[in-house]
């Protein structure tokens, strides 16, 4: 047993929170709508310089989970919810999915980019109306020579404006086949940006495919569908438990800040018990969430036993427990708190997404119940 | 980070969890219906080792670490063992034999240690008072020195095993003008004159562990019974906080893991429109909460226990997070358990009622949810 960050792993967040800016959040939330290049280029700049401090290649190519990875993600989603998102969109779901199930031609030309932070990478996975769990794809590949010609439509894919490449998850004969394509290539439409809630700086945007011929180069497969969706799954909800320590730590700090520094009656807000008491409650939801969090890491980094359901457990309790820290930041600031642009604020707007994306709530409650049931 | 425990760390649980299922929880029920301390258990507890585990072996212990000592306090729960046992195991080893071991002189240890130790006798600790609770400085329990013996004058509140402890560890106040400087701790056996128990309190949950006033009437005991210095009293009570926070939670953490499992079990036997329960959604997710919950908790109390061992002074606001976290949020899958069984989780003969009663003190002993909150705030 051992609860401390040992030296390397303090080194890394030391450096990673000395690399990004804190206006990071704002500069991409203020592209939203603008220019896709000049997002690119942006994104570029931070991907070079996480890859200069070694944060690119953690986990990588193992495609395995580690308390170094969560702490330096939590650092990461602190400073800038949006980039995280982004970035581990690209390095820790496609780049694991290139490094575990793409062909090793594939690899050896993708994973030192990503490494190198010179590549973007996507997943196309949600369909309209699908659910993972227990309705097939509608998207479909067929072989027509040496190419697979693909249809179908993709929802939320992530990076999908600015991707170099876009991982597309498609039904085969025989089971699940993963096809890279470029926004660029003939019949990919990349449609307009979502304007989502919360996490405003992270470009999101349906995928459209029609008859898009993919040489068969660029496709790898048919994988059995449960493993690699469980494993995609996995990684998916190990991003986002991050992600809400991240928003977590992000809202509790702003929050502290403001009662420290505002006062009412002649002191500061945080002598009063009741933002003091919300204060301890944030802070111990926030504590016992990263606990939770580098257990289950430590679990996928050893293969233990349990890891699956401990995952799942900790995606939920971290994901409403943002939201729950959010709310109560908010609360302590406030009128301030209802002004956009403040930590409290986007943390609280990009927390729902948290308990939507991957494996939702509801859906995670029902894999750790029937997980229990089952061996009783 | 590495959060492993070793192989003999889990060999010991299993044999524990065996032990206590087979010897103990069989009469858990009948003893907590009686409001009963179970007696032969406790010596059982003794025999096992688990009275004296972090105890050293010239003393009638194990030498254990403290996360093995947590451990054992886990499969206590786990196995079944009700929280009024546990508490009693708590109050007994944690809170009056470690005083004595950390702080008492040579004499005092080979005294009393071993007998704590094995369970002949058994000890309990008196700091709350019935105007004293959390605010320790403010206790009015005096001790008078007279030569070369200490009069005792006051009374002490909701001292766990107080009626039926062979010797107590008790802090009063020998500096009357200063505060928490002022306090110190003495031992002072059953029988010594002026010294009474009151009624048993009859409580809400934790049956079988029995709760009392002390009363202190010109109770003349000799000087040797000052454990450590005078004024130093304080400071022995704040270290007890370790055990308080780790030891003494992890019984909760065990009996969650108990109670979710014979909800998995009734889930699976009780049908309704044709189904098992467990086969709704609703179900599954209120089991779900329950493991959410041992798993998010379990961490926080090794996490005391961890640098407890690796010798590190008591980070206050960890052990507050622990005592909070596990007090507060441990209400919700408690009741949950209780709703899951419907009618028959109202009713005694179904171990989810013990749970929900015995869960209830939580956030309450040991500093209630409030207080933890109070430390958290000024610390942060």
């Amino acid at each position: 047993m051992d609860f401390d960050l040992d030296n390397r792993e303090s080194s890394l967040i030391a450096d990673l929170e000395k690399a990004i800016d804190t206006s990071a959040e704002k500069r991409l939330r203020d592209l939203k709508s603008g220019d896709p290049l000049e997002c690119l280029n942006l994104f570029m700049d931070y991907l070079t310089r996480l890859a200069e401090v070694g944060y690119l290649s953690v986990g990588l190519r193992d495609g395995r989970n580690s308390t170094s990875l969560v702490a330096a993600q939590e650092a990461l989603a602190s400073i800038s919810p949006s980039l995280f998102l982004s970035i581990e969109s690209s390095t820790r779901v496609f780049g694991r999915l290139m490094a575990l199930y793409g062909a090793s031609g594939l690899k050896e030309e993708i994973l030192p980019l990503l490494e190198q932070g010179r590549y973007v990478g996507s997943v196309a996975l949600t369909e309209d109306g699908m659910s993972v769990e227990n309705e097939p794809f509608k998207t479909a590949a067929a072989v027509s020579g040496d190419n697979f010609l693909i249809t179908g439509n993709k929802d939320h894919v992530i990076n999908g404006p600015m991707a170099d490449r876009i991982a597309v998850i498609t039904q085969s004969g025989e089971g699940l086949l993963v096809a890279l394509v470029g926004t660029e290539t003939a019949g990919v439409t990349v449609g307009e940006r979502y304007a989502t809630l919360g996490y405003e700086g992270t470009p999101v945007a349906p995928l459209q495919l029609e008859g898009v011929a993919v040489p068969s180069t660029q496709v790898t497969g048919p994988f059995e569908p449960a493993a690699i969706l469980k494993d995609l799954r996995r990684w998916e909800d190990q991003v986002l438990t991050s992600a809400s320590l991240g928003l977590m730590k992000r809202s509790f700090h702003v929050a502290l800040s403001h009662a420290r520094n505002h006062t009412r009656g002649g002191k500061p807000v945080i002598a009063y018990q009741e933002v003091a008491f919300k204060l301890a409650e944030m802070l111990t939801i926030r504590q016992t969430a990263q606990l939770l969090a580098y257990r289950a890491a430590w679990m996928d980094e050893t293969e233990d036993r349990e890891r699956d359901v401990l995952i799942n457990c900790a995606k939920t309790f971290c994901a409403e427990s943002a939201e729950q820290v959010a709310s109560h930041a908010l609360q302590v600031l406030g009128g301030n708190g209802l002004i956009r642009g403040n930590a409290a604020e986007e943390s609280y707007s990009s927390a729902k997404y948290l308990q939507v994306a991957g494996t939702s709530s509801e859906i995670s409650r029902m894999k750790i119940g029937e997980s229990i049931l089952e061996r009783a | 980070m590495e959060f492993s425990f070793t192989p003999e760390q889990l060999m010991f649980k299993e044999q524990l969890i065996r032990f206590a299922g087979k010897e103990i929880v069989p009469k858990v029920s009948e003893h907590d219906l009686h409001s009963e301390f179970d007696a032969d258990s406790f010596r059982k507890l003794g025999e096992f080792g688990v009275l004296g585990l972090h105890f050293p072996e010239e003393l009638g212990g194990s030498a254990a670490d403290v996360v093995t000592t947590v451990l054992a306090g886990e499969a206590l729960g786990e196995a079944g063992v009700d929280g009024g046992l546990t508490l009693a195991y708590g109050a007994h080893t944690f809170l009056c034999a470690d005083t004595i071991l950390c702080h008492g002189s040579a004499a005092q240890k080979e005294k009393y240690i071993p007998k704590l130790a094995s369970g002949e006798w058994i000890g309990c600790m008196g700091l709350t008072e019935p105007g004293a609770g959390s605010d320790v400085a403010s206790l009015n329990t005096r001790a008078q020195k007279a030569d070369s013996t200490y009069i005792l004058n006051g009374s002490k509140m909701f001292i766990t095993n107080g009626s039926i402890a062979d010797v107590a560890v008790i802090y009063a106040k020998t500096g009357k003008d200063l505060k928490h400087a002022g306090i110190s701790a003495f031992i002072v056996e059953k029988g010594t004159p002026g010294f009474s128990a009151g009624r048993d309190l009859i409580k809400m949950g934790v049956r079988t562990s029995h709760t009392s006033e002390l009363i202190f009437e010109d109770c003349e005991i000799p000087e040797e019974n000052l454990i450590g210095q005078e004024g130093a009293g304080f400071l022995m009570a704040l270290q007890t906080v370790e055990w308080d926070r780790s030891a003494l939670l992890a019984p909760f953490i065990g009996g969650m893991t108990y109670i979710l499992r014979k909800c998995a079990r009734y889930a699976k036997e009780r049908y309704q429109f044709g189904r098992p329960i467990a086969a709704f959604q609703a179900t599954k997710h209120k089991i779900a909460d329950m493991k959410i919950f041992i798993e998010a908790a379990r961490s926080l109390c090794y996490r005391i226990a961890w640098c407890k061992d690796q010798g590190r002074p008591l980070n206050h606001l960890e052990a507050a997070v622990a005592k909070l976290f596990m007090g507060d949020w441990s209400l919700k899958p408690a009741n949950d358990a209780m709703l899951l069984h419907g009618g028959y989780g109202y009713c005694h003969e179904y171990e989810v009622e013990r749970y929900f009663r015995d869960s209830r003190l939580a956030p309450i002993g040991g500093g209630t949810s409030d207080i933890q909150k109070r430390i958290i705030s000024k610390l942060m």
